[in-house]
């Protein structure tokens, strides 16, 4: 068997650091930033912590296509390398967001990635939103790019729900993960959670 | 364990180590891929049943429908809906399928995939969990076919293998077991060369071996060839070639000493008459070629008969020793005319005179001499007044037992099956005066009285008896030998050699007393190793690992001529009388002696002599170095 370095579940700010470390000196400088920002997040309320947590990548990021960023017609970036580029499109922002929030002290359980129907200027659009459920059958909150603040899902009425998913029972049963396995990362869901825990988030 | 025994292991050990380390490295990365594959397929299969679920706007029948449909097209062990809290709300479960493969492969190969885990919604509302497992048991019988395919072809190979290498193991095996027979035979004193096998290694092994036997060859055949030149000084006339006086007359004590000869036998004397007269009248040099022819006419007889010994006993006196019965007379006759032919081309007044006498054996030789003097001296008298060749033959009255062979042989045969027999002990001793082993001749007791070898063995030669009477003094002496421990030695005879049935009776004989059998000698006569040398190599293949040793009696100047000495695996040799005598009077003979040992010596043989009569032969013998003596001194002195 490979001798895989086995990944502890759990946010550890010091592995962030060194994981941006090796993409160079501006990427620190952000993670820096963000680490300072989940810390500070840790000791507040959920509502606050959506807020900042929202509030600090859509200021930080720029929306751009995956095409123009990194040259394929969709990538799913870690929050690193979101903000190594300093730009993401809609997945990108949700997926820094679930885990910069889930490094913040928020359950996982609470959150959902949701595959929405965004209707702008009587167009439809495939987009992609974070949702926080308060409670399992609350109405949830919704951090999006297109619109900054955070509201609750009734106020959204330009998004029409199709699909959700997260990181609850994707290791189920197995409590470790191996990082190198490749048959263990054949969805880009799986590929991407995989790379964020390597990055010392989760 | 031996060297083969180790490689077949250890070819063994590799084969079954490769065969187990691939069935198990096999099966467990075949187990790792079956199993991460299945648990992407639960995976994967509760996201597309979540996704599906999650478009029936959170109707409870219509999830259940579908639940129902994915457990039942599938191969599930449970497909699971789960409420917001972690609640069942429906499920549906099937009993574990049994599978083809055995409940031992199950647990020793685990496959657990963890269930897969899909979230559902409704719109924005969360309405719980999808959750699914896929049945192992598809996964389990997969890799139990492959596992059991794979070491089905496995041990096919491994036996194809095993099959070669055993193939290998016998084609080193057969010049490895020559090169360690000819190096075991080296060691047992038995030079023999082998063939070279065709594996470097051992080919060059065999080749060191081969060479060395060689060397050794050739240094005891030059050693053969130095001594053949000694005796040819040191016993032989340097005119004629033929004995010195001095020689003949210990040949002629050591035939009438042994005890394989014939009971009677024959001396002819030929005197060439007036030799200071030819000398003057006809010259030195043709008086010379006179003497030559006489011994041409003599030479014929040891030339073709085994035991004929011919001497110059003077000037003009030569003597031939016939070991046979009734032959005197017509020998003495066959040689007048010989010489009467061919003689007179030298010129008148070459005169020859010949005297022949037939005696007991066990006459003592001044005897002997003495009635063929007297014999001669009347065919002198007699030629003085016929002149030329006269023959005056003299058989003693008390010769030939009026009896047939029959009866002998009915009498030998009821004394070796009613064990009427005894062993006689002369001592062998070394020169510290420890007793070495017993020479132990047998007697028979025929006619009333224990007989000395001497006087039955002729017809026991003839009646091609000797291999039973000789298997009686084997078994008389190993029970001897049992009972006190000291070692013995027994004379075979040549004769039995060549009887094909000893060879098996003597070993199932000595297989009863396996003890006593490390004790016991044999003696050959050299006639052995001259006209049975295979029989004699079959003889110490045989009993060597008995621990029987095997030696040469009556051992002299024919040992040199014994071709491939060096290769018969002999322990001793015995020197005989004819060679010992005189030794301390004369430097020459000593020197033959010496000459005889070391050679013997370097093929790792002890040397022992025999009929020792009087004290300074025995101190002159103790000079040259021999390992032990034997003799009426021996008997005498030390006994």
């Amino acid at each position: 068997m490979l001798a895989l370095p086995l990944l502890a579940a759990a946010y550890d700010a010091v592995r962030v650091l060194e994981a941006a470390a090796e993409r160079g000196p501006r990427v620190v400088e952000q993670a820096q930033a963000l680490v300072q920002q989940i810390e500070r997040s840790g000791t507040q309320e959920d509502l606050q912590r959506l807020k900042d947590i929202n509030d600090f990548f859509n200021r930080r990021l720029a929306f751009r296509d995956d095409a123009v960023t990194w040259g394929l017609p969709d990538y799913w970036a870690s929050p690193l390398e979101s903000l190594d580029k300093r730009a993401g499109d809609c997945e990108d922002y949700a997926i820094a967001k679930y885990f910069s929030l889930a490094a913040a002290g928020v359950p996982t359980v609470r959150l959902r990635m949701v595959y929405v129907r965004a209707r702008m200027q009587g167009q439809s659009l495939a987009h992609m939103v974070l949702a926080y459920y308060a409670q399992p059958g609350a109405e949830p909150l919704i951090l999006d790019n297109l619109r900054t603040e955070v509201l609750p899902a009734s106020q959204r009425a330009d998004l029409t729900p199709v699909f959700s998913f997260n990181t609850e029972g994707l290791w189920q049963g197995v409590g470790q993960v191996t990082a190198g396995d490749p048959l263990a990362r054949l969805s880009l869901w799986r590929e991407l959670v995989a790379k964020v825990r390597a990055e010392g988030f989760l | 364990m031996s060297l083969m025994r180790q490689i077949a292991w250890l070819v063994l050990g590799v084969v079954l180590a490769a065969l187990v380390g691939a069935v198990g490295l096999s099966t467990l990365s075949a187990r790792q891929l079956m199993q991460t594959q299945l648990q992407l397929k639960n995976a994967d299969n509760a996201q597309s049943l979540a996704l599906a679920l999650s478009q029936q706007g959170g109707d409870g029948e219509l999830i259940k429908l579908l639940v129902s449909a994915q457990y039942d097209t599938g191969a599930y062990e449970f497909v699971r809906w789960r409420g917001l809290n972690g609640e069942t709300l429906f499920e549906r479960v099937g009993a574990a399928r049994a599978g083809q493969s055995p409940a031992w492969f199950r647990s020793l190969v685990p496959i657990e995939a963890p269930a897969g885990v899909a979230q559902l919604s409704s719109g924005w509302n969360a309405i719980g969990s999808v959750e699914l497992k896929s049945h192992s048991s598809y996964a389990h019988d997969a890799l139990w076919l492959a596992s059991r395919r794979l070491l089905a072809w496995l041990l096919i190979v491994g036996i194809a293998a095993a099959v070669l290498a055993w193939g290998g193991l016998r084609r080193i095996r057969r010049p490895l077991d020559a090169a360690v027979a000819q190096a075991e035979g080296v060691l047992a004193g038995s030079y023999g060369q082998v063939a070279e096998p065709r594996v470097p290694e051992l080919q060059r092994l065999t080749r060191a071996m081969n060479a060395m036997v060689q060397r050794v060859r050739e240094l005891f055949e030059a050693q053969a060839g130095q001594l053949l030149v000694l005796r040819e000084q040191v016993h032989h006339d340097p005119l004629t070639g033929v004995s010195t006086r001095k020689h003949f007359l210990a040949e002629l004590d050591a035939a009438l000493q042994r005890d394989d000869g014939p009971t009677v036998a024959g001396l002819v004397l030929v005197r060439l008459r007036d030799l200071g007269g030819l000398n003057a009248r006809l010259g030195r040099g043709a008086v010379d070629d006179v003497l030559l022819t006489v011994v041409t006419a003599l030479q014929a007889y040891p030339e073709s008969v085994a035991g004929c010994r011919v001497g110059r006993l003077n000037g003009g006196d030569f003597a031939l020793w016939l070991p046979a019965e009734g032959v005197a007379a017509e020998t003495a006759h066959a040689l007048s005319d010989a010489l009467r032919a061919s003689l007179p081309a030298f010129g008148p007044g070459v005169q020859v005179a010949l005297g022949a006498i037939e005696l007991p054996r066990e006459r003592p030789s001044p005897v002997w001499l003495g009635e063929a003097d007297a014999a001669l001296a009347r065919a002198e008298h007699l030629s003085e007044s016929r002149g030329g060749f006269v023959v005056e033959v003299v058989a003693d009255p008390s010769v030939g037992r009026e009896q047939g062979e029959g009866l002998w042989r009915s009498q030998l045969q009821e004394a070796v099956t009613q064990e009427c027999g005894r062993l006689v002990e002369f001592p062998v001793r070394d020169r510290t005066g420890r007793l070495v082993h017993l020479e132990c001749p047998l007697q028979l007791q025929l006619e009333g009285g224990y007989l000395p070898a001497a006087s039955w063995l002729p017809f026991a030669a003839r009646a091609r008896m000797t291999a039973a009477v000789d298997l009686f003094a084997v078994g008389l002496a190993l029970k001897a030998i049992a009972a006190d421990g000291q070692a013995r030695c027994i004379n075979v005879a040549p004769a039995s050699l060549a009887d094909a049935s000893f060879l098996p009776q003597l070993r199932e004989l000595l297989s009863q007393w396996p003890q006593a059998a490390r004790s016991l000698l044999l003696d050959l006569a050299e006639a052995a190793a001259t006209e049975h040398f295979e029989r004699l190599l079959e003889l110490g293949l045989q009993l060597r690992p008995l621990g029987v040793k095997l030696g040469l009696e009556h051992a002299g100047a024919g040992l040199a001529q014994v071709e491939r000495l060096y290769q018969a695996g002999l322990d001793y040799v015995k020197l005989d009388a004819s060679v010992l005598l005189g030794v301390a009077g004369e430097a020459g003979r000593a020197a033959f002696v010496r000459g005889m040992v070391i050679m013997l010596r370097s093929l790792a043989l002890k040397v022992y002599g025999e009929g020792v009569i009087d004290e300074m032969d025995a101190q002159a013998l103790w000079d040259c170095e021999l390992d032990g003596l034997t003799g009426p001194w021996v008997t005498a002195a030390l006994g």
